[in-house]
């Protein structure tokens, strides 16, 4: 079970990190998207806001067991693309988590920002496997 | 290229099909980073209670997101929305097929439209809902 008392927490923003036409262009590229290396696809952040949110994975008091994790809801709202030499920083906040017969339902949200500047807000909400 | 004015709501506007292998699946996982092994192992995803591997979430919701860019041209997605409702098993031989059809949902104004997406593999609902808006020209 996670530590339901974690609901309102917020983590510290991560370093900034520059995004390169090489990130952006083997994102694409794995996908089969065409990309010229300047913009970001669409779900191009999931490849930054996950491992921002994996501190609550490496915190024994939150509970959160990956084997359980099953993706279960993701929205982006960009305020504008990424582009190559943005330097991003994803500020975690845990938004919910709600219990349903024994699992768990837990839900982020990061604001993803360039320079102080929003660039897109990330929600994640991941289904927990209870024990039963 | 899709034009705002000879839009409408209800009328579907894009129908493509992916094939997804387990190639794409470690490719994926390279570029993203994510290399939980149910994406890349049977017998990690049978641990897991699952048939096989299967393709990450994000994976099929990136095709789905491709196939609206290549309707919409080079306009960006500014909102995108889906719900994991279930796994893509992607067979060793031959790989999955994820169908990806658009429906115009909303005439936001401004250019900005608002797509049903219909992601399918095997004829089950994959991604659902699963909803993008994209401002076209």
């Amino acid at each position: 079970m996670l530590n339901t008392s974690y609901v309102g927490r917020t983590l510290p923003a991560t370093e900034p990190h520059v995004v390169t036409a090489e990130e952006i262009g083997g994102f694409a590229a794995a996908l089969g998207t065409k990309s010229d290396g300047a913009v970001a696809s669409a779900t191009f952040l999931v490849s930054h806001t996950l491992p921002a949110a994996d501190r609550l994975i490496d915190d024994p008091d939150f509970g959160l067991d990956f084997t359980r994790v099953l993706h279960r809801e993701q929205r982006f709202a960009h305020v504008r693309p990424v582009r190559a030499g943005d330097a991003i920083s994803c500020l975690v906040h845990v938004e919910s988590i709600k219990t349903v017969a024994g699992n768990d339902v837990l839900t982020t949200r990061t604001e993803v920002t360039v320079d102080g500047e929003p660039v897109s807000t990330v929600w994640t909400t991941l289904f927990v496997r209870g024990d039963a | 290229m899709a034009r705002y004015d000879d839009l409408s709501v209800g009328a579907e506007v894009f129908d493509v099909a992916f094939t997804v292998t387990r190639a794409d699946l470690v490719a994926y996982a390279d570029a993203s980073g994510d290399q939980n092994p149910i994406h890349q192992d049977d017998a990690a995803a049978q641990a897991a209670g699952l048939p096989g591997v299967i393709a990450h979430g994000m994976y099929t919701m990136g095709l789905a997101a491709r196939a609206v860019t290549e309707w919409a041209g080079d306009a960006s997605i500014e909102d995108y929305t889906a719900r994991f409702a279930k796994p893509v098993v992607v067979p060793a031989d031959g790989g999955a097929e994820v169908r990806v059809a658009g429906a115009v949902r909303k005439l936001l104004g401004d250019g900005a439209v608002e797509v049903n997406l219909t992601v399918t593999c095997g004829g089950e609902k994959v991604l659902a809902p699963a909803r993008a808006t994209v401002r076209v020209g």
